[in-house]
């Protein structure tokens, strides 16, 4: 009876570590073959060529410098407009209006594409870098705007007062007081609406036009039409910049708890 | 209403219009296409008037089964995508709440990292394990466990382990968090009531994680439905779900009337999917009252 | 059989050493109280015998069943939480029922009990609201209503009413009395508010801050007779002394101060002379007077070094010769007293050798 128990409660631990390993597996292979010295599916020995390739591809810098214009870009936009609507807003404005980005949250991804497609050419309106930071601006928004407000919300009322009765003005208060306790809440939703931009496919995809390539742009591309181990050599340094920055977002999290 | 801290009447004043470009940001890059695609879906030509211009032939050559076969079959896969996500999701938020403590910071960042990671970059690591030439073939082959390589890409099959793996982490971090915030003498109380671990599991657990459930639902059920990603590349394009044929009209052959016509009924059907996955889990995992 | 028995029983947590070796018998049917400081263990024995954490050593029984390793649902042990872990899902009437619903009673008759015990505690007006609904008190009353519903043969009780403020307190403090008295079930009831042991219990048990049992007795024999100065100390206030037992166990010598009369229990006066010991008074059994009394066998003079003031009864902290502070508790027993002491007054204080008890340590 007790080895029947036993054998029970071992059955969950390992369930995971199967769950774990299958979403790990594919990824390791990914890495392990950005080694590969032959161009097949067959260990053929260690080699840093792909890595080398990687860096002499136009396309692939080209495409890395649009994805860090755009994700850089939204970034800005959606930290400034996104701080001015949750400080100068009144709570009710706020909080009714964080209503609205909460809806960019619920749709799919391509329902929206497909509207800001059928949008830009009724107006006529080139498409280009400019609509793909507008668009992903829109998108950061729906993360940026939450994550302030629940950062904003939380800081005691009693603290501007405090400072005020020490004599400091509006101004002063805000770059002294509010801006550094709001700092890990700017710096975990910037870190956030950056890695999902540098992230998007879909709205890249259909709003970026004929001549612009972001980098998934470049990847799904080139998937389609065979791919060499240049791809693995490339998304092994993405993973390798995603993680970096998860970590940052992780000890950052670690010391406020905001979600 | 007197002061509110740091914004007095005064500064609000001044400076309220400051608040407002977020908000008209957000109207005019999402909310107005939205209505765009309800609009075009009824026009006959792109032209600002309206005079002479509204039909309906878009929606009637949308009444073929074809189109239907397409959207039901999407409505399944982000349904059982969302099962079978659920059913591998809740037993390892679980683990990671109740059954470890010393590598939990470890376990849930590795859990967070492939949310994370470019989705595109997953995608292709699993075609690159599944494809003909591909890993998982060589090593089978080279164990000898089979003859000739498996065609696993281009099947459904293909489609819905990678949906499975890659939405995984979605419906397993609302369920984590909800999980985490249940008060821990609750279930000393049920245990202390009579109840067994299962039942504690059902009667407790599940209904007070429902709200994190629902969310968890969410995250997978959307998104899997218009996915376009992944059939796309996995399926061989055999097959059209309603992300492929979406991009179909509107990339591959600019049809932009249909193509909203199309998205908007696929939109509508999603609407009442929605409406009938929130009774359904109403139904199973009850109301949450946190 | 609703006795409980503890048999050396041995907790750990993370290397530190809870409890060692504690031996505890709670007899059926009376209401018993665990008192003491936090950290002192009191409440992992509760949850010892609750079954929420195991021991490391030791067996603990019920009746004549031991049930050291049996699991927290197959315990007759019911638990009253600190925090009520109440069920937020469910209504009043579920979270009563709970108990019986596991055990797949009759519809009818689970909705018989639930009024009977809602009843009993007063909320039958509250049955179908939900939890967020109820003030503190009444959420308590629903978390024993809940617990008691299963009339299980021990009743635990984590410092049950912590919550509450002290007018609530008091009245739920008779109430629970009343209810151990109808039920008959033996109640286990943790604390550190000596106010509220006390109060309830027909037996109590005294822990110390390293998980040992001081003291076990009925609530006046740990007042008058306490074992140990942290038992005399703790339970009510008092005044302690340290000196030597002379003159063949019939006086104490404090030095510095002087000699005293004691009264020795006739089991011990074969081991006083020159015997170390320590002597307790306690402030209320003290007199204090500015003029001279007769009638009583101990002395003392000393000046008012502060007065507080407590409504019932005034405090003074008098300073003897030798720099000591004396606490001595007098009730305000007249509107207009005749004599009215003040700061820096000169006093008497006088007390009966039998109202002194003699501690070892």
């Amino acid at each position: 009876m007790n080895s029947v128990k036993k054998l029970g409660s071992l059955a969950l631990p390992v369930f995971v570590f199967f769950a774990y390993f299958f979403m790990y597996i594919p990824i390791i292979v990914l890495v392990m073959f950005s080694f590969n010295s032959g161009n097949t599916n067959f260990w053929e020995g260690f080699s840093l060529q792909w890595y080398h390739e990687l860096f002499k591809s136009v396309e692939i810098i080209e495409s890395l410098k649009n994805s860090l214009i755009v994700a850089f870009s939204a970034v800005a936009l959606s930290l400034v407009m996104g701080l001015f609507f949750v400080f100068y807003g009144s709570k009710k404005f706020v909080e009714r209006g964080l209503f609205f980005f909460y809806g960019s949250l619920a749709a799919p991804e391509i329902v929206l594409a497909v509207g800001l497609i059928s949008f830009f050419s009724f107006f006529s309106v080139p498409l280009g870098l400019t609509t793909l930071i507008a668009v992903h601006t829109v998108v950061g928004m729906s993360y940026m705007t939450p994550m302030l407000y629940s950062g904003y919300k939380s800081i005691d009322k009693n603290l501007s007062e405090a400072s005020f009765d020490l004599g400091a003005t509006r101004g002063q208060t805000f770059i002294k007081v509010i801006l550094p306790i709001l700092y890990p809440a700017i710096m975990t939703s910037s870190l956030l609406v950056f890695i999902v931009s540098l992230d998007d496919f879909i709205l890249s995809f259909f709003c970026a036009g004929a001549s612009t390539v972001t980098l998934p742009m470049y990847i799904f591309s080139v998937i389609r039409s065979g791919a060499t181990p240049v791809v693995n050599a490339l998304s092994t340094l993405l993973l390798l910049a995603t993680s970096f920055i998860v970590l940052i977002f992780v000890s950052l999290r670690a010391r406020t708890k905001l979600f | 209403m007197k002061n509110t801290g740091f914004k007095t009447a005064a500064l609000r004043e001044r400076h309220i219009f400051a608040s407002m470009p977020a908000l008209l940001w957000q109207i005019v890059f999402f909310y107005v296409p939205l209505f765009f695609i309800l609009v075009v879906s009824v026009l006959k030509r792109l032209e600002y008037s309206i005079f002479d211009n509204l039909t309906v032939q878009h929606y009637k050559a949308l009444f073929d089964p074809a189109y239907y076969k397409i959207i039901s079959r999407s409505l399944l896969l982000a349904f059982s995508n969302s099962i079978l996500c659920f059913a591998i999701a809740y037993p390892i938020a679980y683990f990671l709440v109740f059954r470890i403590k010393h590598l939990k910071s470890l376990m849930i960042f590795l859990l967070v990292l492939p949310f994370w990671a470019n989705f595109l970059v997953q995608v292709y690591a699993w075609f690159f394990v599944l494809e003909r030439g591909g890993f998982l073939n060589s090593a089978l082959l080279g164990l000898g466990i089979i003859s000739e390589p498996l065609h696993m890409l281009n099947t459904p099959f293909a489609i819905y382990i990678v949906m499975l793996f890659c939405y995984l982490p979605f419906m397993i971090m609302p369920i984590y968090s909800s999980l985490e915030g249940i008060n821990k003498s609750l279930y000393e109380a049920s245990s202390d009531l009579g109840a067994s671990s299962w039942q504690t599991l059902f009667r407790i657990t599940l209904p007070l994680s429902s709200s994190g459930i629902r969310t968890g639902f969410f995250l997978v059920f959307i998104p899997s439905f218009g996915e376009f990603i992944v059939p796309t590349l996995l399926g061989g394009g055999k097959q059209m779900f309603v992300g492929s044929l979406i991009s179909y009209f509107f990339i591959e052959t600019r049809s932009i009337f249909l193509g909203a016509a199309f998205t908007c009924v696929s939109g509508f059907m999603l609407l009442v999917a929605i409406a009938l996955l929130t009774v359904f889990l109403r139904l199973v995992f009850g109301r949450d009252r946190a | 059989m609703r006795e409980i028995r503890l048999q050396n029983i041995k907790k750990t947590f993370e290397d530190e050493l809870i409890l060692d070796c504690v031996n505890l018998t709670i007899k059926s049917g009376e209401f018993f109280a665990l008192l003491g400081p936090s950290g002192s263990g009191k409440t992992t024995l509760l949850r010892l015998i609750a079954g929420f954490e195991t021991v490391d050593g030791g067996s603990i029984f019920l009746g004549n069943q031991e049930i050291t390793y049996v699991p927290i649902h197959k315990r007759r042990v019911n638990t009253v939480f600190q925090n009520y872990a109440l069920f937020p899902h469910f209504n009043v009437f579920d979270n009563v029922a709970y108990g019986l619903y596991l055990k797949k009673l009759s519809k009818d008759l689970i909705e018989q009990k639930v009024i009977k015990v809602l009843r009993s505690v007063h909320l039958e007006k509250h049955i179908y609201k939900s939890i967020d609904q109820l003030s503190g008190g009444q959420q308590q009353r629903v978390a024993l209503a809940r617990a008691i519903i299963n009339e299980p043969d021990v009743l635990l009780l984590d410092e049950p009413l912590a919550a509450l403020d002290m007018g609530l307190r008091e009245k739920m403090l008779v109430e629970l009395i009343e209810l151990q008295d109808e039920l008959k079930t033996t109640f286990v009831y943790v604390t550190h508010d000596q106010f509220e042991a006390l109060t309830v219990a027909d037996r109590m048990a005294i822990m110390n801050a390293d998980g040992e049992i001081e003291q076990v007795g009925t609530p006046k024999e740990i007042y008058e007779f306490p074992a140990s100065s942290f038992v005399a100390s703790f339970v009510g206030s008092t005044n302690i002394l340290q000196g030597t037992l002379i003159q063949d166990c019939k006086k104490i010598e404090i030095s510095g101060i002087g000699m005293f009369e004691v009264v020795v229990p006739k089991e011990k006066t074969g081991l006083c002379e020159d015997l170390e010991i320590l002597m307790s008074i306690r402030p209320e059994k003290i007199e204090i007077s500015k003029t001279e009394m007769t009638g009583f066998t101990n002395h003392l003079k000393g000046k008012v070094d502060s007065i507080v003031y407590h409504g019932r009864s005034t405090q003074y902290l008098v300073e003897l010769e030798n720099g000591r502070i004396l606490h001595v508790f007098e009730q305000n027993e007249e509107h207009f007293p005749q004599e009215v002491i003040d700061y820096d007054d000169v006093v008497h204080m006088y007390w009966q050798k039998e109202n002194v008890v003699l501690l070892d340590k």
